[in-house]
Formats: C-alpha cells, sequence, structure tokens
C-alpha cells in the first residue's frame, strides 16, 4: 500500500511538471500579446516593446517558464528594472497587470467561494442522487422508478444557466423570498452565506443529482443480480443490509469515480452558477480573464484545475480499496 | 519631428478606442430590431430623454450596477474610459475644468471651471496655458490640494514603466524634448521619465519648465498651439498628493485614491461580488465647488452582476434596485419591452430609460489614393443599402444614420452636412440609390471599378460584406471581399500595400472637440487616416482650427472640414453609435450626458 501510494504521489509530480510546461507553453503560443495588455490604450510599438522587454515576456520560452517555475519555489520580482519594481513572494504565479495584484492572491481570494459552493452542491447532489437511485432500483418498472427516471431526464436536460436564470427570476427578484445573493463566509454570517449559497447550489445539484440518480439506480440494479446477493437474500439477510451492505458497497466504486473527478473539477470554477449569482470564485475568475487575455490568471487557473483532478484521480483510486475489499492496491 | 510622435500617439489611442469599435462591429450590439421599434424613423438627437428637475435632495444611496468585474483603472493619470470618466469625475477626482450638466448636447458637452477659477488663460498664440487654482480646494485628509499636487500628478503620466494604460496628452502636448532611443528602448515616451526616476534630472528640468507652480496659478508650456487645451486638462491631468503615491497600484489597492471631491472610496473589492463604496468626504469643501451637486450620501458600485439579471432587478426596480442605474447597456431581448422606439419608452418605464449617443461613430473608409476618382467615391456612398447594415448589426438601436466623421453628441462642431438630404440635389434613400450610382459613374469618365474590401471577420462583418457585394453590385461595382482575422484588422489595413481599396471603420473623439476627430481621420500625421489622405490644403485647414482659440470659430472650422470630408466621400459616414441604459424609479435626472455619453453622475439623487 505504502509503496503504491508512494509510486502514485511519483507520478502525480511528474504528471504536475508535464502539465505546467504544456501549460505555460501552449498559453505562449495563443494568440494575444500579454505586453499589450500592460500599456492600455495610448499604446505605442515602443511602448509595447520596451514593456515587454521589462516584463521579461522578451526572453525565450523557455527562460520565461524557468522564471515562473522559480518564482512558484522562490519568488521572483517584475519590472525589477524599474524604479518602482513588483516582488511578488514565493509561490508567485504571475501578476495581473489588468487587475493590479498577484496572480496567488487572486485565485486565494476565490479559492474558498468555489470550494463552498462546489462542497455543498455535492453534498446534496449525492444524498439525492444516491438515495432516488437506491429508490428507483429497488421499484424497477413500477411507477416510482418511472417518475424518478423521468425526474431525472428533466434534470439531466434543463441547462444550468436556465435553472439559474428562472430560480434567480422568481425565487429573489418576483417572490422576495431570499436577498441578493451576496457572498460572505460561513464563519462570518452562517445565515447569510446559506441564502445566498442555496440557490447556486441547487443548480448546480440538479445537474449532477439527475446524472447519480441514474448511475447509482444502474449500478444498484446490476449488483442486485449477482450471486452473491442472491445468496444473501437467501440466508436470510433484511432487505436493508441486503442493499446498503452488500448491494450498494460493490456498486459505489464507479460513483466514486465520477463523484471525485466531478468535485475536482467543480473546485476549478463553476461558472455558470458563479456568474448568474455574482459568486466571485474561480470560474467568474476564469472567464473575466479569457476575456482580457490575461495569460497569467489563466496559466495559474488551469494548473491549480489540473492539479485538483490528479490529487482527486489519487485519493478515487485510494477509496476504492477502503470501499471495494476485492480491490488490492500493488 | 515633436510634432510626428504626438501624432502617432494620438493615433495609437484612437487605434484602441476603435479597437472598442471592433468589437462592436463584431457582434455585441443588439443582434435584431427589437420589436415595435420604428423601422422608418431616424431620429437625430438619439432620442434623450428630458431630465427631472423635481425631488433632488440629498441623503440616499445610488447603486451602479454592472457586468464588469472591475473599473478599468481607478487612478487619476490612468482612467480612460468615457463613463469611468464620468463617475469618477463626479465624485471623487476633480479637474481643473469640467464639462457642464445638462441634456442639451451642445451645454453638456460645454467647459465650465472645476479647481480653477475659469477656464484658463492661453498666451502665446495659444501655446501656453494657465489655470489658477480656486480658494479652499481640500484632500479627503483635510490637506490643501496645492499647485505642485496637480504638477505631481501630471508628472506621473511620464513614468510609463509604472504608469501606464493612461492617457498621455500630457507628454504629447508639453514642450518637453523627446525620448532618446535609449530613453524608447527603457519604455519612456519622452526624455523626461516622471517622479520615480531619481537619475533623470535634465528631464526633471525639462519638465520643471514645461509646467510652473507660481503660488496657487499653474502654467503649462506647449510643444505647439492647443486652442483646446482647456478640454485637454480633464484627462490625464488630475492631482494626486505625492505622499499618498503608491505607484502602479495607485486606487486598487488600500488605501485607494486620495479623494479631493464630495466622496471618498470606503472600500473597494473587484470580480463578481465585487464592490466599491463611496462615503461623503467630511473634509470636502462645498464653498470650492460649485459643480458637483453631491446628493446622495453613498455610491456603492456592485460588480461582476450577470446582464440578464442585471437587466431584470433594475426593470423591476424594487428594494435597493429602486435607486440602482446601469452601467452598460440594455440587452437586446429587454429593448422591445422596454421602448417603443429610440425616442419613446413604453409607459412602464417611462422616464427610466434612454437612448443615446454613444462615444462612437462607425464608417466605411476609402482609400483616395487607390479609388481616386471622387465620383466613384461618391457613387460607392450613394449605391450603399445602409438600411439593410443597421438591420444587420441591430437595427436602429444600434445607431442613427450618420451624416459626416463628427457626431452631434460632440456638442458645438456639429451642423448637418446635408449628405443624404441636399448634396446630391435629392434625398438619397436609406436603401440607396443605384440609378444615381450609375449616373455618378457615368459623370466619373471611368468604367465602374472592381474594389477590394476589407473587414474584420466576424459572422456580422460578413453578412455586412454580402450586402455590399449586393448593393454596390446594383451599381456595377464589383466587390471583392478581402477579410482579415479581427486581431490583425488595423495593422493590415493601415498598411497601404496590403490593404484594399476600402473597408470598416470606426472613431470616437477622447473629448467634446472635433480636434479629437478631424485631424487624426483626414491628416497622415493624425495616424488614423485610414483614407490615406495627404491634401496640403485639408492639412493647413486642419492646423489653422487647431490653433484658432476661438471656439465659435473653431468650430465653425471644424465644421467646414466635416462637410468636406463629406462631399469628398474621404469616408462613406455611415452609423452614429446609439446605446440604451435604464434606472430604477427612485433616481434622476435621467438624461444621457453628452460630455462623456454617460450618466450625469456629479447631479444624480435619490427621489422621495
Amino acid at each position: 500500500m505504502a509503496a503504491y501510494i508512494f509510486r502514485r504521489v511519483l507520478l502525480m509530480i511528474t504528471l504536475l511538471f508535464m502539465l505546467s510546461v504544456a501549460v505555460f507553453f501552449l498559453f505562449n503560443m495563443l494568440p494575444g500579446d500579454p505586453a499589450r495588455l500592460t500599456c492600455g490604450k495610448a499604446c505605442t510599438p515602443d511602448l509595447i516593446e520596451a514593456n515587454r522587454k521589462r516584463l521579461g515576456y522578451d526572453q525565450p520560452v523557455l527562460v520565461q517558464y524557468q522564471n515562473f517555475v522559480g518564482g512558484i519555489f522562490f519568488g521572483r520580482t517584475f519590472s525589477a528594472d524599474s524604479p518602482e519594481p513588483i516582488k511578488c513572494e514565493a509561490p508567485c504565479l504571475g501578476y495581473s497587470f489588468s487587475r493590479h495584484e498577484e496572480v496567488m492572491s487572486l485565485i486565494t481570494r476565490a479559492a474558498p467561494v468555489t470550494f463552498w459552493l462546489a462542497v455543498g452542491a455535492f453534498i446534496i447532489w449525492l444524498t439525492v442522487g444516491i438515495s432516488l437511485g437506491i429508490f428507483a432500483a429497488l421499484r424497477r418498472g413500477r411507477w416510482q422508478d418511472r417518475l424518478t427516471l423521468g425526474i431525472s431526464l428533466v434534470g439531466y436536460s434543463m441547462p444550468s444557466f436556465f435553472i439559474g436564470l428562472i430560480l434567480y427570476y422568481f425565487v429573489v427578484i418576483q417572490w422576495k423570498l431570499l436577498d441578493k445573493p451576496e457572498y460572505v463566509s460561513p464563519f462570518e454570517d452562517l445565515g447569510k452565506f446559506l441564502a445566498t449559497m442555496i440557490l447556486p447550489w441547487i443548480v448546480l445539484a440538479v445537474l449532477y443529482a439527475a446524472f447519480y440518480m441514474r448511475l447509482t439506480r444502474n449500478q444498484v440494479l446490476e449488483v442486485l443480480n449477482d450471486d452473491y446477493v442472491r445468496t444473501a437474500r437467501a440466508k436470510g439477510l433484511p432487505e436493508r443490509t441486503v442493499v446498503v451492505k452488500h448491494a450498494l458497497r460493490a456498486g459505489l466504486t464507479p460513483i466514486v469515480t465520477s463523484a471525485g473527478l466531478d468535485l475536482a473539477g467543480l473546485l476549478g470554477g463553476a461558472i455558470i452558477s458563479e456568474n448568474i449569482f455574482n459568486l466571485p470564485g474561480l470560474g467568474s475568475l476564469a472567464v473575466d480573464s479569457i476575456t482580457k487575455s490575461d495569460l497569467p490568471i489563466i496559466t495559474g487557473l488551469t494548473l491549480l484545475t489540473a492539479s485538483l483532478i490528479i490529487v482527486a484521480n489519487l485519493v478515487v483510486d485510494l477509496l476504492y480499496a477502503v470501499i471495494d475489499p476485492r480491490v488490492r492496491l500493488t | 519631428m515633436v510634432r510626428t510622435r504626438t501624432w502617432s500617439l494620438r493615433a495609437a489611442a484612437g487605434l484602441c478606442i476603435t479597437s472598442v469599435m471592433l468589437t462592436a462591429c463584431s457582434g455585441n450590439t443588439p443582434a435584431s430590431q427589437a420589436p415595435g421599434s420604428s423601422t422608418g424613423v431616424t431620429p437625430t438627437t438619439g432620442g434623450e430623454a428630458t431630465p427631472d428637475t423635481g425631488g433632488a435632495k440629498p441623503g440616499g444611496t445610488i447603486f451602479v450596477l454592472t457586468q464588469a468585474e472591475q473599473w478599468d483603472q481607478v487612478d487619476p493619470q490612468r482612467v480612460y474610459t468615457g463613463e469611468d470618466l464620468a463617475f469618477f469625475g463626479g465624485t471623487i477626482m476633480r479637474a481643473l475644468t469640467a464639462y457642464k450638466f445638462s441634456p442639451d448636447a451642445t451645454e453638456g458637452t460645454s467647459l465650465v471651471p472645476d479647481m480653477a477659477t475659469d477656464l484658463g488663460t492661453a498666451t502665446d498664440a495659444g501655446k501656453t496655458w494657465s489655470f489658477t487654482l480656486r480658494d479652499g480646494l481640500t484632500w479627503q485628509d483635510g490637506s490643501e490640494v496645492t499647485c505642485d499636487d496637480i504638477k505631481y500628478g501630471v508628472s506621473r503620466t511620464f513614468a510609463t514603466t509604472v504608469i501606464n494604460q493612461g492617457p498621455t496628452y500630457a507628454i504629447q502636448y508639453l514642450d518637453i524634448p523627446g525620448p532618446s532611443d535609449a530613453d524608447t528602448k527603457a519604455g519612456y515616451l519622452s526624455s523626461y521619465h516622471g517622479p520615480y526616476d531619481k537619475d533623470n534630472a535634465a528631464g526633471q528640468a525639462a519638465f520643471d519648465k514645461a509646467v510652473v507652480c507660481d503660488g496657487k496659478t499653474i502654467t503649462f508650456h506647449l510643444n505647439a498651439a492647443h486652442g483646446d487645451f482647456n478640454y485637454t486638462v480633464t484627462l490625464g491631468f488630475g492631482a494626486v498628493p505625492k505622499a499618498a503615491d503608491t505607484g502602479e497600484t495607485y486606487g486598487t489597492v488600500a488605501p485607494y485614491v486620495m479623494s479631493n471631491g464630495p466622496y471618498k472610496v470606503e472600500s473597494y473589492t473587484t470580480g463578481n461580488g465585487g464592490k466599491m463604496t463611496l462615503v461623503r468626504n467630511e473634509n470636502w469643501n462645498a464653498d470650492s465647488d460649485p459643480y458637483r451637486k453631491a446628493y446622495p450620501d453613498k455610491w456603492e458600485v456592485q460588480f461582476g452582476i450577470d446582464p440578464k439579471i442585471l437587466d431584470q432587478r433594475i426593470m423591476e426596480g424594487s428594494g435597493d434596485d429602486a435607486t440602482a442605474i446601469q452601467y452598460g447597456q440594455i440587452q437586446p431581448e429587454n429593448l422591445g419591452v422596454i421602448f417603443q422606439d429610440t425616442e419613446t419608452t413604453n409607459a412602464d418605464f417611462e422616464g427610466r430609460a434612454i437612448s443615446g449617443f454613444d462615444p462612437y461613430s462607425r464608417y466605411y473608409w476609402i482609400d483616395v489614393n487607390k479609388v481616386k476618382n471622387v465620383k466613384i467615391r461618391q457613387a460607392m456612398a450613394v449605391a450603399l443599402d445602409r438600411e439593410a447594415i443597421r438591420l444587420n448589426i441591430g437595427g436602429a438601436f444600434a445607431g442613427d444614420f450618420a451624416d459626416g466623421a463628427i457626431k452631434p453628441n460632440i456638442g458645438a462642431d456639429y451642423a448637418p452636412t446635408g449628405l443624404w438630404d441636399s448634396f446630391f440635389g435629392k434625398e438619397i434613400p436609406n436603401t440607396g440609390d443605384t440609378e444615381l450610382a450609375k449616373q455618378l459613374i457615368q459623370e466619373s469618365g471611368e468604367p465602374a471599378p472592381t474594389l477590394t474590401f476589407n473587414f474584420a471577420d466576424t459572422p456580422t462583418n460578413q453578412k455586412t460584406a454580402a450586402i455590399i457585394i449586393d448593393s454596390l453590385g446594383k451599381a456595377g461595382i464589383t466587390v471583392k471581399p478581402a477579410a482579415i482575422e479581427p486581431g490583425q484588422y488595423y495593422s493590415v489595413v493601415f498598411d497601404a500595400k496590403k490593404a484594399g481599396d476600402f473597408g470598416t471603420g470606426g472613431w470616437g473623439a477622447d473629448w467634446p472637440n472635433a480636434s479629437t476627430v478631424i485631424p487624426p481621420l483626414f491628416t497622415q500625421k493624425g495616424g488614423w487616416d485610414l483614407a490615406k489622405l495627404d491634401d496640403a490644403s485639408v492639412n493647413a485647414a486642419v492646423d489653422a482650427a487647431f490653433a484658432e482659440l476661438d471656439r465659435g470659430k473653431q468650430a465653425a472650422d471644424w465644421q467646414a472640414i466635416n462637410k468636406q470630408s463629406a462631399e469628398q466621400m474621404w469616408h462613406i459616414p455611415t452609423f452614429f453609435g446609439l446605446s440604451q441604459t435604464i434606472a430604477g424609479p427612485k433616481v434622476g435626472p435621467i438624461y444621457r450626458w453628452s460630455a462623456y455619453g454617460s450618466w450625469p453622475y456629479g447631479e444624480m439623487y435619490v427621489k422621495e
């Protein structure tokens, strides 16, 4: 087990390194001039060139990459020759000249919002999705099964932006059941936090719950037909024990895989929900940065999201062994 | 030599302004004409609402709702966008002069003194300008706003390695030697490097000679006559106290920008859910500021709001949104709900929404060196189906039909040119006049030409190109479309060897004087001369207008050149851009302030 984890961590570090190379070089080949962003409207070719030099964009891409990685571990200074250099402490992911702020501080500020959004929605969709999935599986072919499947199809079919706009319009604007969303930390004002997050959680959860409901139903149905489940029933075990302890546990493996990756993906930003409900998370930061071709922020966010996916993969793989006794990590 | 640098810089500024236009051309304008809008009416005033002057009283909070994630800039030397200049100018950043608050285009673009006691005194035939500061000007910490604070603020513009992204008119206009090669390589646009470089004694001496403080009087020595320099000082000439300056981050991080207006920044966060809150500046001396009304107790700017939600909130107009105003534009799908046509709102939104001119004009430039015959250029204009093109970019809400380079909201400099009404001896329909076009081609003595049309390659422009090919084709002119990748468009069309015969263009004035329209567009040294016009008589007329100190005479000069440009068809004027915005039911006054194409922030109030 320990050797497996060690190997996987090594692989993860290698992957992250390769990823950083790919992201950095890819984004540097995209159209758009980061130096252009530093001189706004009154931009002359001379000024662009001077700013390019000042920011190090005139260096070969390899050197820029070295500086980038060096910044992560040791920090770096932008505009070093300028009378007013900008110091970026480690871990430095870059400096946004459109926002006049370090990329790391922007991400640090936005990450908790996305974290709470993703985790809250995750709990709702798993709870609802898995419960309804088991419910439908146990009533296979009956009207409850068909109703649940129908609801999941509707939930699966409705785009997030549509549900979000509808909920916002009626719940907040028309019926005034909730105040306008305004993010606060749960540690600051739990009531306001819940009132702000409940609609975005629902929007995110509707889509995912529908998927997880169908996935769970299929898994449970498949396992319920296995010999060992029949044996468990033949032994006279209560149905609850058969379903929860035997069928569901074995059927959880693909659900855990999906859930881990979905959660990791969401932690990188839930663009639509964040934008509709005006949440200052990573998704909205990404959209704004892409709109402005703010490469340092885009690079930082891409690295962060990809890192989360890689870590989630490792966690999911480790969880397999915990959930399913048949799985051995070697 | 200096002149050339001046003009190239101005052109660069124009490039960026017009990049905004390019974005608009690429489909960010309303996609289709809204239901119920008039198709045959061509409003000439942009449908300005009548201001409600009743109910103004101190108190309350005005909420500014915007899709933007942050202000572009919050630094007196870097704020450049019209709406931002209007907001900050009305609240926390005073200038030597300002524009009068008025719904009337001419009055609303006329100058009034702000920190200065008058509109400035020009001597040396417009090469030297002096302004005397009012008594009692104060910063938010209670200290006095001095001449040196203004001088220091102006000096920051020269620190282009630190303070960039803002207007550079101080560098262009002040009598300071241009940059050496070493200066240029180091990122400076002048031999003076601004206040942060302590090893630039010669540059500092030149600056001290160009900007002189004598007690409360600040004198600017310019490198050429600029009759409208008192307009120029509204843009990037704001004061900054040296002790408060934090360089690159000034304005964006606490303690934020030092205010000398009736409000001060209490907090500022960017991104979705971000806010800027302005509260009353208790050290603002109202006696020194007859210009700003300072009615609300508080301003709250809310960033990152989804545009559809934003519209719905203000349309509903309840709770806090009753005193909210929109920074931005009404979504196309709501235009038909809010407006009957570009001049009239529906009953539910009476006195709450405006459709008025934005800062931009659109046109088709024609390379006069490639299409030399004026009759051919006129035939192109006459044959053009402008109605179909307007429908393609959003219908009547997208803009009024333009009759020249100067837009009506620029104020005194605009006068109808009569291009489509009388110049050709008859009215030219918006759908074009094929027969007259054929006649003009015949009068040219040349065969109907084959022309190459340049446009930024966007879906909207592709449809526009098809309309142009069709409408000019009916008159016998063959048009070959030559699409250009949007990011490369202007670098291609400015290169005479690569550019086609005509193409799409756009322009927005930096301040309400045609000195920021005619010279850039129709002289080569202007840098935005897509027509490639280099006519000695035109250049002389432009120089004369530039140096004219009598504002009335200057306006007449610009009007004459504008009329000439339309008649000679140096470019085909197409549309004066319109935009539509909405406010909650308890905020006023509701009108589009021509000075910046914005809300009149400095006199806005919460109604009872």
